[in-house]
């Protein structure tokens, strides 16, 4: 074989050989591509799959944002319908309880409008309470228009139910007249119905189409209404019960006018009383003190000597004359301190020295009758700030009276307190006491017991009045303990600073 | 220092309600009389013209920018009545210029957008300018003509965020507040500058569900199709309703599930909340979409919303951080403005309060938080690898941090 042949040989050989090879690789790349293909048709299914899984997510986060778009409005809803209850309820101006009804609550319960309206005895057509998401003008139309509708609204009062542009059971036709009447794409109407007075409806519809209603919107609609009827209900209530209260008050203030006319005529009259007691007083004083003076030049026997008899009777017109003046100065003093004619001269002392000087006054007596005089006092007594001389007569009464009404052997004692008011005398008798009946007159003027010693013990009658008066002049008070035959006791507090 | 005071009022009469928020504000201040600017967000309650005429009244020759919003908030007080109310002093070397563009769909988006960017940087002249902040009345659909109008003249990677403040379904009750007006179909704008430091963090929480699919045909904030089927198909398997209910059902089910474009280069998913669908099963969207998307179809809990508002806070006070050296000031204190997505924020519920109380909580006490519950927010996708685009969002909550 030549050398050509040789090469030709060999290249021939790396010819099949590459041949072989390169059969080799194309096999060896078509099961590679045939494995691509498998993994992208894999993947393709796979992505397919997890397109399929995403669709089942939509689907579902759908419905999950529908669960919670609903539960999102009932919560706003009936947290709305918390607040505009406890706005409703904390008026009880009728007029106050619709205006209540604001268009951001409204929003927030799913509404844009509302209407509230009814009949009335006093107007022929329908009356609008609340008109919220309309114009004057357009509210202002409105009452023709419910008029035509009158029946279906009072069939609606008369059954208590609510209705809905979603009802089932609403007539169509109806319903197309409310939205049209309105402007509303769908709409709630529920009665309201206070058990006194006017009932009537409220209406809350929504003016965009894209707003759904469904029977929770019914349900906060009914009972935004009947908070509606309750409030009317308590404000009615309320003006009721004020009304009898204005009337009340209107009834006490005439009786009061009326008192106090009454009082003034009595403080009249009691004045020209004391006027006229004042001006008599006077008036028999001047002869009075003639007689005495008489009697007196007769007794002292000045015009010549007088019989046994005549003497006799000249004392007692002269015994008479002094009692007669003694109750004509009582008179006076009393007529004097009612009409504020009195100045009393406050000035500081020590009641110990007046206690002291009227037991001083009736030692002698007391003694002849055996009876005890004592005084319990305390250790510190203070001073008090008083007229001296019109309270030691307040004394002089007291411890005579109680004098003049213990039998002899018997005991009289001063006790004196100080209590938180000021400081209080107690002046106990161990006498013959007195009915319980007799207590509340006894300050009165002209007023005596009717008991048998009284007809034996002699006075006016006014010792005690004026007694009272001056212890009252001095802004205290006076009053009187007893028990028939367990004798009795007179109290009266004086203010530390009166 | 920025000096901060806010107030609020729940007065039924809208004048006591703007005098007792000024005077509440006033006495949280320290300088009660220099006013650089005012912040006014009302609920739908209340008349925007007498909130506008009493604070123009009460605050003569202020900056005043705000407008009706569906719900709002200052530190941990979330409200939709009344009226909040925050007054800022800014301190020496910051400058700031507003202004407003009225009519936009009229002028053109593009045309619009030029115009305001002309009426901020009117009186800037050498100033470096920083971030742009606006407001507006309502999500147009060519917003993103209005951005490239804008960025037209404040600079084509000018940092801009701002958020559509008027419910689009509360037709006719919403306006924009600027200075004495009441603006409809238009935006209003600020343009801070000078020596100003700001960060921005923004998440949505939602997260991606499901295999992507392929945007095979869009026009705008119109997709026609997804994986060549009618669009609406995606919403149809995934939550197994039938077309009629789909829509029936549309406001609640494009809050709770929307879609999330995939942008190159981003780890946070592009939201987008369906506003309309189609008899031809169509999908009309918030906001434009980038032809030839993949999308997915999004889904969320409270957790991840609340953990996406941490995670905002956090990236808000990083980017801060990052340009904590900008300038030397003695003392410093910072100004949190928060563009809260309304559908994000009713899907939170009452747990808003704990959002608010989480942003409150990343904060020096005393620091002035002020917020607004938006319908549509206009930030960069991504604030750490920023690059200029600016995207109109849905469901996000932005968090702005701005120190001085």
């Amino acid at each position: 074989m030549s050398d050509i042949e040789l090469l030709m040989n060999a290249l021939g050989i790396l010819g099949m050989a590459g041949s072989v090879g390169l059969g080799i690789w194309v096999v060896f790349l078509i099961s590679e591509i045939k494995q691509l293909r498998l993994s992208v048709e894999n993947l393709k299914h796979t992505l397919d799959e997890m397109d399929e899984q995403a669709k089942l997510v939509v689907r579902t986060d759908i419905e999950l944002n529908k669960a919670q778009e609903e539960l999102d409005k009932k919560i706003t809803g009936l947290y709305t319908l918390q607040n505009l209850s406890r706005q409703i309820s904390s008026t009880f101006d009728e007029t106050q309880i619709f205006s209540k009804v604001e268009p951001p609550l409204l929003a927030d319960l799913g509404f844009e409008k509302a209407v509230a309206f009814g009949w009335d005895d006093r107007h022929q057509v329908a009356q609008v309470h609340l008109c919220v998401g309309f114009s004057e003008a357009e509210a202002a139309a409105f009452s023709p228009l419910l008029e035509a509708e009158r029946n279906h609204f009072e069939k609606l009062i008369r059954d208590e139910a609510a209705i809905s542009s979603i009802s089932p059971t609403i007539d169509q036709k109806f319903r197309q007249r409310i939205c049209a009447m309105f402007r509303v794409t769908s709409f709630v109407i529920a009665p309201y119905l206070p058990k006194e007075g006017n009932k009537g409806i409220l209406l809350a519809g929504a003016e965009n189409a894209d707003t759904v209603i469904n029977e929770g919107d019914e349900e906060l609609i009914k009972i935004l209404a009947n908070q509606i009827g309750q409030a009317l209900d308590n404000a009615r209530l309320f003006e009721k019960t004020w009304q009898a209260h204005q009337e009340l008050e209107n009834r006490v203030e005439q009786r009061t006018k009326e008192l106090s006319q009454a009082f003034e005529e009595i403080k009249r009259i009691n004045q020209r009383k004391n006027d006229f007691v004042s001006n008599v007083s006077h008036e028999l004083r001047t002869p009075l003190t003639s007689i005495k003076g008489y009697a007196s030049i007769l007794l002292s026997g000045k015009l010549g000597a007088i019989p046994e008899e005549a003497h006799k009777r000249l004392e007692k017109i002269n015994k008479h004359s002094d009692e007669l003046v003694q109750f004509v100065n009582e008179l006076l003093d009393i007529a004097r301190i009612e009409s504020g004619r009195v100045t009393l001269k406050i000035s500081p002392f020590n009641l110990k020295n007046i206690i002291d000087e009227v037991g001083d006054m009736l030692t002698v007596q007391m003694k002849e009758r055996q009876i005890s005089f004592s005084t319990v006092l305390p250790d510190a007594m203070p001073e008090i700030m008083a007229d001296y001389s019109q309270i030691k007569r307040v004394f002089i009464n007291l411890v005579n009276n109680a004098f003049k009404y213990t039998p002899n052997g018997g005991k009289i004692t001063v006790r004196v307190n100080i209590v938180d008011s000021g400081i209080q005398v107690d002046i106990s008798d161990t006498g013959c006491g007195m009915p319980e009946d007799a207590l509340d007159k006894l300050f009165t003027e002209f007023y005596r017991v009717d008991t048998a010693i009284n007809q034996e013990v002699k006075g006016t009658g006014l010792g005690l009045a004026m007694v009272k008066h001056i212890v009252e002049a001095h802004k205290g008070k006076i009053w009187v303990k007893s028990k028939l035959g367990m004798g009795s006791t007179f109290s009266f507090i004086l203010p530390k600073s009166s | 220092m920025i000096d901060i005071g806010t107030g609020a009022s729940i007065d039924k009469n809208d004048v006591a309600a703007v005098e007792g928020a000024i005077r509440q504000a006033k006495t949280k201040k320290v300088n009660k009389e220099k006013i650089d600017l005012a912040f006014v967000f009302h609920g739908p309650d209340r008349a925007s013209s007498a909130i506008i005429k009493n604070t123009s009244a009460l605050l003569p020759n202020v900056p005043v920018i705000g407008g009706t919003a569906s719900g709002f908030f200052a530190h941990q007080s979330h409200s939709k009545r009344g009226v909040v109310i925050m007054l800022i002093t800014f301190p020496e070397g910051v400058f700031l210029t507003t202004g407003d563009v009225e009519g936009i769909s009229a002028m053109g988006a593009l045309a619009a957008g030029e115009q305001l960017g002309d009426k901020l940087l009117s009186g800037f002249k050498n100033v470096p300018r920083s971030l742009a902040l606006l407001l507006f009345d309502r999500l147009t659909q060519d917003n993103a003509d209005f951005i490239v109008g804008l960025q037209e003249k404040l600079g084509t990677s000018f940092p801009c965020v701002g958020a559509s403040i008027s419910n689009p379904e509360d037709s006719g009750r919403s306006d924009l507040l600027y200075n004495k007006k009441l603006l409809r179909d238009a935006c209003a704008g600020i343009l801070f500058g000078g020596k100003i430091s700001f960060g921005l963090g923004l998440r949505h929480g939602w997260k991606p569900l499901g295999k992507p699919h392929v945007i095979s045909s869009v026009s705008g904030n119109i997709i026609h199709k997804i994986d060549n089927e009618p669009a609406v198909r995606l919403y149809e398997e995934y939550l197994a309703y039938d077309f009629p209910r789909i829509r029936k059902e549309l406001k609640n089910l494009s809050v709770l599930y929307p879609i999330g474009i995939k942008i190159a280069g981003q780890s946070e998913y592009l939201l987008r909340s369906i506003q309309a669908i189609n008899s031809d099963g169509s999908l009309v969207c918030r906001g434009n979409i980038p032809a030839g998307s993949t999308t997915r179809l999004m889904i969320s809990t409270k957790e991840t919303c609340l953990e996406a508002t941490r995670a905002a806070v956090d990236e808000a006070k990083a980017n801060l951080g990052a340009q904590a050296l900008k300038f030397h000031r003695e003392k410093t204190s910072k100004l949190v403005i928060v563009f809260d997505s309304f559908p994000r924020a009713a899907s939170l519920g009452k747990d808003i309060l704990t959002e608010l109380k989480i942003i409150a909580d990343a904060f020096e006490p005393g620091t002035g938080i002020i917020g607004v519950n938006s319908f549509g927010e206009l930030a960069p996708l991504s604030t750490q690898s920023y690059h200029g685009q600016t995207y109109f969002q849905n469901q996000m909550v932005s968090v702005l941090i701005i120190e001085g």
